[in-house]
């Protein structure tokens, strides 16, 4: 493994490149221990290019023999040239292309990294280093410009750097911060997705929690977790019966109203691992008197999109399913609940993808629930929510959708002790787990979440909260987002910081069925609560 | 072989256009439509909503409100990044300490550059080139470039210098990179011997315009000022094709992507360039796309179910 790693070392050092010792990752304020990185195995070294370092993502078969090694590298500059032609990448190829020929190699990127810094600056982890790669085999290999070599630097392209460029793409969270501090605008996180993109859409390798656990279970049997229409229909069934009686507020959640005026679109995740998130949804929309429904159409009922992260066929083939779901029940919009992914998906990005006949209007929960809490629909009594409050942003909502106010105009109404994270709003940092991680756990990927990704997070909540950290006060983070709250459950569980420090986590809707005057209070538990 | 120099610089003058133009071309010809890639803060929202970031969707359906664009937030907004390199200052602040007055020079000297074109035209039309005003402009160009060149040739050292120090910025920084500062640094240097070794700088410059003007390939009567000029056509043609066509290229950078925020319901341009771009013709050759080697478009590929049962099962 390499001490000072170069751009060159992808292609050259034998083996695992690097490895981020754990005594140089930061110190936080909270107790955190760091989590010891699991050797790979004897197997996994002699069959899976698990090279780049402690972690392994995509699983790629190691190649044979040279003809598998050849083999590899060719069908990559096959998808990479794809990856520059009009015709299959129309969706990105300005913006890809722009980020190849402008950066000036500035390195203004490398401290808005959350990897970066929280990995102890290791190089790798410098968000210019994969697409720095990336550009040198543009411009060497696909370009073939004159004296590319010498312009750009040399890099030698062979399987392992193929391979290593593959995992590249799965250490970044596609936060784009980086993107946002670039002066001339190149975006790191958008070169991340493009590779990603082209192993997928060319050389059919993926993460099996976002393809084949992910879209492709969603759009085999509905959802993404599993759970098919009828699944889904009893599930919400039973946490309507269970939280009727929870708050004391009968509550029945409709399915497939032709005509209502929104179509309510959750991450499906939220029915099995936070039914409370459902219920609150479904306690505000009825107790505000709203005409609603969720769909149980197939695909319909899960907002979850992971092609945002990997793949652009995937994509729009889920948004596609949404929205036809939607115009098919005749609803005046689809309102999105908490999820991140899910907002951007359907609202930013498939509103250039799916033709517009096709689309039916979108919102985003915070705004909605911003009118009804705004608007007085709801009876709230704030001191129910006595306790301090900090705000995670979604990067999908806010930085890149510009949806920050709705979520703090609320809180400010339901939280008296609501207080800022540094580094909030649109300068926020992820939770670690964006862009798929939040639903991965293998190959050391959960270490690393609990590590690197998630370290910055951390001290942001520590520092929220540096008044009153400790078991005595009872703390919530506000996380309206699903795949966050997921990260967020994995870092507050690792480090036991439920019981060290009294915290509790969830979404927006929580916290305002929490303050709901005519709901049993008590909504949100912590740890030891009945 | 002054007319080979005069030749040079209509060729760098050329040149500088129809890249700068094809630069911009291939950006355009890349996609007709690519999609929503913002980053906010955007500033056209208006300053109320670009002081925290927000966005037009924050508004209960937005979709029925009539869509408010606030050009001048815009502008303002890439006249600050460009005339103070804001996000340098604020991200990379030790860079830009030493960008800054390089970048300024270029400003100052591409604006003395601008001065003296129209200096030159209105002394063909008939505006007396030793009256009060001209005179005004020698003075204001002569400072100006005495100035400019000495912020490039600084700030071009110092840059140099910094990415050979910084170990991080080593690794990134290539052979063309140091060859285009080195060239500035030559260029602010050749400027400076120009103007420090003859009567006027102002008078050569205004003289070789006119000359380029009225093709009139007369002897400028200063080695140092040929030899600028030389290093300065190299950099014309230099900057559209190397990394620093950023020069040219961020504005699409900043307004068409970064800033690129226009829903669909706006645009029936866009309704209509959607559904072309639909039927490009996809060879991914993934099975879940076209792995089957079977030609389909986009419309084909969104509507297929890979997960599908097949009907042979």
């Amino acid at each position: 493994m390499k001490d000072k790693l170069s751009l060159k070392d992808v292609s050259t050092v034998e083996g695992q490149m690097v490895s981020i010792d754990l005594k140089d990752l930061p110190e936080l304020a909270l107790d955190v221990k760091p989590m010891p990185w699991k050797p790979f195995t004897e197997e996994q070294k002699e069959n899976t290019a698990c090279i780049l370092d402690d972690v392994c993502v995509l699983n790629i078969p190691k190649p044979k023999n040279p003809q598998e090694e050849e083999e590899l590298v060719n069908k990559f500059l096959e998808g990479m040239r794809k990856l520059f032609s009009k015709e299959n990448n129309w969706t990105c190829l300005p913006m890809l292309e722009s980020s190849m020929e402008n950066c000036v190699q500035c390195n203004s990127c490398s401290e808005a990294c959350h990897l970066w810094e929280m990995s102890g600056k290791n190089e790798m982890y410098r968000p210019n280093y994969r697409s720095e790669i990336f550009r040198r085999i543009y411009h060497q290999y696909i370009k073939k410009e004159p004296f590319a070599k010498w312009r750009y630097g040399d890099i030698g392209l062979n399987w392992k750097t193929v391979a290593r460029l593959g995992e590249l793409a799965y250490r970044c969270n596609v936060c784009r911060r980086c993107a946002q501090t670039c002066p001339i605008g190149v975006d790191n996180g958008l070169i991340a997705r493009e590779i990603r993109k082209l192993f997928s859409q060319e050389l059919g390798i993926h993460p099996r929690e976002l393809h084949e656990k992910g879209t492709m279970n969603q759009l085999k049997v509905g959802s993404s977790t599993g759970m098919t229409p009828e699944v889904v229909r009893e599930n919400v069934e039973f946490i309507d019966e269970d939280y009727s009686e929870i708050t004391g507020v009968g509550i029945t959640t409709p399915f497939d109203v032709k005509g209502a005026d929104i179509m309510l679109l959750h991450n499906a995740g939220e029915i099995m691992a936070w039914p409370e998130n459902i219920a609150a949804f479904s306690l505000i929309f009825q107790e505000a008197g709203l005409s609603w429904t969720l769909s149980s159409k197939a695909v319909a009922y899960d907002g979850v999109n992971y092609g945002v992260f990997y793949d652009d066929a995937q994509l729009a083939r889920i948004a596609l399913d949404h929205m036809l779901a939607a115009k098919e029940l005749g609803v005046k919009k689809v309102v999105v609940g908490e999820c991140g992914h899910a907002n951007k998906a359907l609202t930013v990005l498939a509103d250039r993808v799916i033709p517009y006949e096709y689309q039916v209007p979108r919102e985003s929960c915070y705004v909605t629930l911003r009118d009804i809490i705004l608007a007085g629909r709801l009876k709230l009594d704030p001191s129910r929510n006595d306790f301090p409050v900090t705000l995670h942003d979604p990067c999908n909502v806010v930085r890149l959708m510009g949806i920050v106010k709705p979520q703090r105009d609320i809180l400010h109404k339901i939280a008296p002790k609501f207080r800022e994270m540094p580094c909030h709003g649109v300068h926020n940092y992820c939770c670690g787990g964006g862009s798929g991680f939040a639903i991965m756990t293998r190959n050391n990927i959960d270490e690393w979440r609990g590590n690197i990704s998630g370290r910055k997070k951390l001290w942001q909540i520590g520092e929220a909260f540096k008044e009153c950290l400790g078991p005595e006060t009872k703390k919530y983070i506000c996380a309206p987002c699903s795949n966050c709250k997921g990260q967020i459950r994995e870092l507050l569980e690792h480090n036991d910081l439920y019981s060290k420090n009294s915290f509790a986590y969830g979404g927006l809707v929580e916290l305002i069925v929490n303050a709901m005057s005519n709901v049993q209070p008590g909504f949100i538990k912590w740890e030891g609560d009945e | 072989m002054m007319t080979l120099f005069y030749l040079l610089g209509y060729l760098a003058v050329l040149g500088f256009i129809c890249l700068a133009a094809l630069k911009i071309r291939t950006y355009l010809k890349a996609s007709p439509l690519h999609i929503r890639w913002e980053l906010y803060p955007v500033p056209h929202e208006g300053p109320k909503k670009e002081a925290y970031g927000g966005s037009y969707m924050e508004e209960k359906n937005w979709w029925t409100h009539k869509r408010h664009v606030d050009h001048w937030e815009d502008i303002k907004a890439i006249l600050v990044e460009v005339l103070c390199l804001h996000a340098t200052y604020e991200h990379n602040p030790k860079l830009w300490i030493r960008t800054y007055p390089f970048h300024v020079g270029m400003y100052m000297l591409m604006g003395g550059t601008i001065i003296l074109v129209c200096a030159v035209v209105l002394q063909l039309f008939g505006v007396d080139p030793e009256g009060g005003l001209m005179i005004f402009v020698a003075n204001v160009i002569n400072a100006v470039v005495l100035l400019g060149a000495f912020c490039i040739a600084g700030g071009g050292i110092a840059l140099i210098i910094r990415r050979r120090e910084d170990e991080g910025l080593k690794k990134y920084t290539t052979a063309e990179q140091y060859i285009n500062l080195g060239s500035f640094v030559v260029f602010g240097v050749l400027t400076l011997c120009a103007w420090a070794f003859n009567p006027s700088y102002y008078q050569l410059a205004r003289d070789f315009i006119y000359n380029l003007f009225t093709f009139n390939f007369q002897p400028l009567g200063s080695s140092w000022f040929v030899l600028n000029m030389l290093v300065g056509f190299f950099l014309m043609i230099a900057i559209p094709v190397t990394n620093m066509g950023h020069l040219i290229m961020k504005y699409f950078m900043y307004h068409d992507i970064r800033w690129g925020d226009e829903a669909t319901i706006y645009s029936d341009k866009n309704k209509k360039i959607i559904d072309e771009m639909l039927q490009y013709q996809v060879t991914w050759s993934a099975p879940h796309i076209a792995g089957d080697g079977t030609p389909r478009n986009w419309v084909d590929v969104a509507t297929t179910n890979p997960a599908a049962p097949k009907n042979d099962e």
